[in-house]
């Protein structure tokens, strides 16, 4: 693909966006004006910019839907949820237009523009037929043949221009216009008129007064001659007579300009457009002539006056449009390839780690001023960090923002009324992670909106309003961010969530679990509870895979619910997926990374509580994990050993580790495929010092760590009913 | 060599308007929005021929020819402003605010050059 194709389909889309994004709420508020221009100048700009690519099948389908757009901007036709829809729908096809370009086809398929037909035959029913555009120019041309008289010999073009006084101002040259007749064909003869010149004390200097009457011999059309003086047309007496044309017509043109007829017949002989013969003839002739002359010049001032009324009112009508259009204030923006992004965050990673090893080197070498030096350096890289990381970091609402759009159609479909609820829009996130949480929030709204919210009768007969509500929330929480989908639902089912499970075998009749553990059963592979698949959620992609697609961006996902009153689903995702601040520990010979944000505190652990993996933490019950048996290190046991504390998603544990080396940066390195199915580690970064670390997946390591702690318990009390 | 100043919100026309100019030998100027191509007319840029948009978000076309006229420097300077068929009443509008000439879109590059041709001095 081109560059032009590739640059037209990036804007094209973010038009169809900006559009998409302005005929819902068009629906809200329908007498923004506002709305409506920057509806229609997106749709303007697609038509424009597929013209110049030669993109004919977009230019052809924008162009009817922009007609339509013209027509609801200057209010000749209302808006309706129909009209809305019809244009969404027309969005979506553009959108796959879009996509049959970037696929580089050369015609829609079949179905594609089948599709299109439809769309164009709805459009076509909010559009009149134009009426045939401006009869002026038509009655001009025909009046050439009006009179008649005889026939004026020449082989050439006449043509009579007397310029108006703004043309210099308006910035063209009158020389232009001759120098551009020349490239059209030969002048045989000029001679300027400067007749209206007034005196010198009278002349504005940046006014033109001058006039031609050029003999021109070319093979043009007439239509390709006045094309040349298309921009003076307006300010300019013009008259173009074709070779061989009546006497009478000249006649005509030496009486309808301001000069002197005497002297201007003198001009024209001079020219050669007439002999000295003919126009003594004509002017002889003229005597008798006058009397049925004069119609025609009546019937062209009313034309120009037709001309003049029409276009006052049109400019009247775009002078109002002008003041109601509000200046936009555009976000100033450079556009930047992703990839070239990565790279300086891979080289900034780099950096980093380069720095940790010359901090390294400088403490070991202990040299005072060394030592200053570069961690005034690491401060400046840690600076850079942040920036090229800020650099990544978009708002969420755009991602949001579709889900307008989703909604009202979803609720449509359904039958029920929902809204939809955004907060948080402003919450900047790494641009990685917004690209693939739009389907995980995808699942989990349309969710809410099939099985959450009720239909319209339940809800009034549970004494709720009429109209659901689907939430979609983000914000910042120590060093991640959550985003909510909440609804006001029926809340998850808890029987039919437990029986089932127990029909499909993921829990025992016999086990007793408690609420959260029940509901935390959607999550498993497998799992759905409604017994009638709908068109929307049930296309056999569960819970599970929601879960599974929000653990790869290294975030967690939970449910919270309540009968009857609705249920909350929260993802928690990590700010950044490249650079994080880590806390650096040791095992043994070995070193680990514990991402910083969710460390606690550090404490000694001491002699106590040795048989069981948790302790008494002022009070509170402390599970922890030994990294040195789960691991499987093997080296001699230190004189003392420490536990940090961490905590996730509100549950707190602890991470027994023999030495606490402190904070440090970290550049994430991903593990290898290969890697993948390991548990407890996240990634792997290398330290100053060139070595390799692993770093903790916290999440992980304590789940793991509570269901080996309740299996334990569970052994252990069935152990003793076995032995009695 | 005869520089010419594009302003257009849209990339795609600024590209393929640049292109064809590139290819018969004009020197170009760009920017995005009317106030972008303010900032430089106030800087004084040199060129010889403005083309713009007349719709875009901000400063439209029309007031962005309005404001340049009023600098001496760019009094007598052609311009250009890109239209539609559509449009046809904005074609006075933007000629009472000082312009020279239009260029209807989408234009072939041969009505683009002609176009240019006519009122370039």
């Amino acid at each position: 693909m081109d560059e032009l194709t590739s640059v037209f389909i990036q804007e094209g889309r973010e038009q169809l966006q900006a559009m998409e994004d302005g005929l819902l709420q068009l629906e809200q508020q329908p007498d923004n004006h506002d709305n409506i221009n920057s509806i229609f100048r997106a749709a303007h700009t697609v038509k424009g910019a597929s013209g110049v690519i030669e993109c004919h099948f977009i230019e052809a389908f924008t162009h009817k839907a922009e007609n339509v757009l013209d027509r609801l901007r200057n209010g000749e036709i209302q808006v309706s949820s129909e009209l809305t829809g019809l244009l969404l729908r027309c969005c979506d096809h553009l959108g796959r237009l879009m996509d049959v370009l970037e696929a580089g086809q050369a015609e829609p398929p079949a179905e594609v523009s089948a599709a299109g037909n439809t769309l164009l035959e709805e459009l076509s029913a909010y559009m009149v037929t134009p009426e045939p555009s401006a009869g002026g120019m038509v009655e001009a041309e025909s009046e050439v043949e009006t009179s008649g008289g005889g026939v004026v010999n020449t082989d050439s073009w006449h043509i009579s221009v007397r310029f108006g006084p703004h043309m210099l101002r308006g910035g063209m040259d009158p020389l232009s216009f001759l120098r551009y007749l020349t490239s059209l064909g030969e002048i045989l003869a000029l001679e300027t008129i400067p007749d209206a010149l007034p005196a010198a004390d009278e002349m504005d200097p940046e006014a033109c007064y001058l006039g031609f009457e050029i003999r021109l011999q070319t093979r043009a059309t007439k239509a390709d001659i006045e094309r040349v003086f298309d921009f003076c047309r307006d300010d300019c007496e013009l008259r173009i007579l074709p070779p061989n044309s009546k006497l009478t017509e000249y006649l005509k043109l030496i009486q309808e300009l301001p000069e002197d007829e005497m002297r201007l017949g003198e001009m024209l002989v001079r020219c050669g457009a007439l002999t000295q013969h003919e126009l003594d003839d004509g002017l002889s002739s003229q005597q008798s002539g006058t009397s049925d002359e004069p119609t025609s010049p009546i019937g062209e001032i009313l034309i120009e006056q037709k001309v003049v009324q029409k276009e006052v009112v049109e400019a009247a009508a775009s002078k109002q449009t002008r003041v109601q259009e509000k200046k936009a204030v555009e976000a100033r923006s450079i556009r930047v390839q992703a990839d070239k992004l990565d790279q300086l965050i891979d080289l900034v990673g780099e950096l980093v780690i380069a720095g940790a090893s010359a901090n390294l080197l400088a403490q070991r070498s202990g040299q005072g001023e060394l030592v200053e030096s570069t961690s005034i350096l690491s401060r400046l890289v840690e600076n850079i960090r942040d920036a090229a990381l800020q650099l990544r970091m978009v708002q969420i609402g755009e991602t949001f923002t579709r889900f307008n759009r989703v909604v009202r159609d979803v609720s449509k479909e359904l039958g029920k009324e929902i809204d939809l609820v955004i907060s948080g829009a402003e919450t900047e996130l790494d641009k990685s992670v917004v690209e693939k949480i739009g389907d995980p929030l995808m699942h989990l709204v349309r969710n809410s909106m099939d099985h959450g919210i009720e239909a319209g009768d339940a809800r009034e007969a549970a004494g709720k309003s009429r109209r659901g509500r689907v939430e979609l929330n983000a914000y910042h929480d120590s060093g991640s961010i959550v985003i909510e989908v909440v609804d006001d639902g029926r809340g998850l089912p808890r029987d039919k969530i437990l029986q089932k499970a127990i029909d499909k075998g993921l829990v025992q009749p016999t086990q007793t679990l408690t609420d959260q553990e029940i509901i935390n059963l959607i999550w498993e592979p497998g799992f759905s509870t409604v017994e009638q698949v709908t068109n929307l959620s049930g296309r056999g992609v569960g819970m599970d895979v929601v879960r599974r697609n929000i653990q790869s961006l290294r975030g967690s996902c939970e449910v919270s619910s309540v009968e009857g009153q609705g249920c909350t689903f929260t993802i928690r995702l990590p700010l950044t997926l490249a650079i994080i601040d880590g806390f650096l520990v040791g095992v043994g010979k070995a070193s680990y990374v514990i991402p910083l944000d969710m460390v606690i505190e550090c404490i000694e652990l001491n002699g106590q509580s040795n048989d069981r993996n948790f302790l008494n933490l002022r009070g509170e019950v402390l599970p922890f994990v030994r990294l040195r048996e789960m691991f499987e290190i093997e080296d001699e046991y230190p004189a003392r050993e420490n536990i940090v504390v961490v905590q996730f998603a509100g549950q707190k544990a602890g991470i027994v580790v023999d030495q606490l080396h402190g904070e440090f940066q970290t550049v994430i390195k991903p593990l290898s495929g290969i890697f993948r199915h390991l548990r407890g580690i996240g990634g792997s970064t290398i330290l100053g010092t060139g070595e390799v670390s692993l770093i903790l997946d916290v999440q992980s390591l304590v789940q793991r760590n509570n269901r080996r702690e309740e299996r334990d318990m569970n052994s252990s009390l069935a152990a003793p009913r076995q032995g009695a | 060599m005869k520089t010419i100043f594009l302003v257009d919100d849209s990339a795609t026309i600024l590209l393929s308007i640049s292109n064809i100019l590139g290819k018969a030998g004009y020197a170009t100027e760009k920017a995005a929005s009317g106030e972008e191509a303010m900032k430089k007319f106030n800087a004084g840029v040199k060129v010889d021929l403005l083309i713009t948009d007349l719709n875009m978000p901000g400063m439209n076309g029309i007031e962005l020819i309005k404001q340049v006229r009023k600098l001496p420097a760019y009094k007598f300077m052609p311009i250009l402003f890109l239209t539609t068929e559509s449009q046809q009443s904005k074609k006075m509008e933007a000629k009472a605010a000082g312009a020279s000439g239009w260029i209807v879109k989408p234009a072939t590059a041969d009505e683009l050059l002609n176009t240019i041709k006519l009122v370039l001095r």
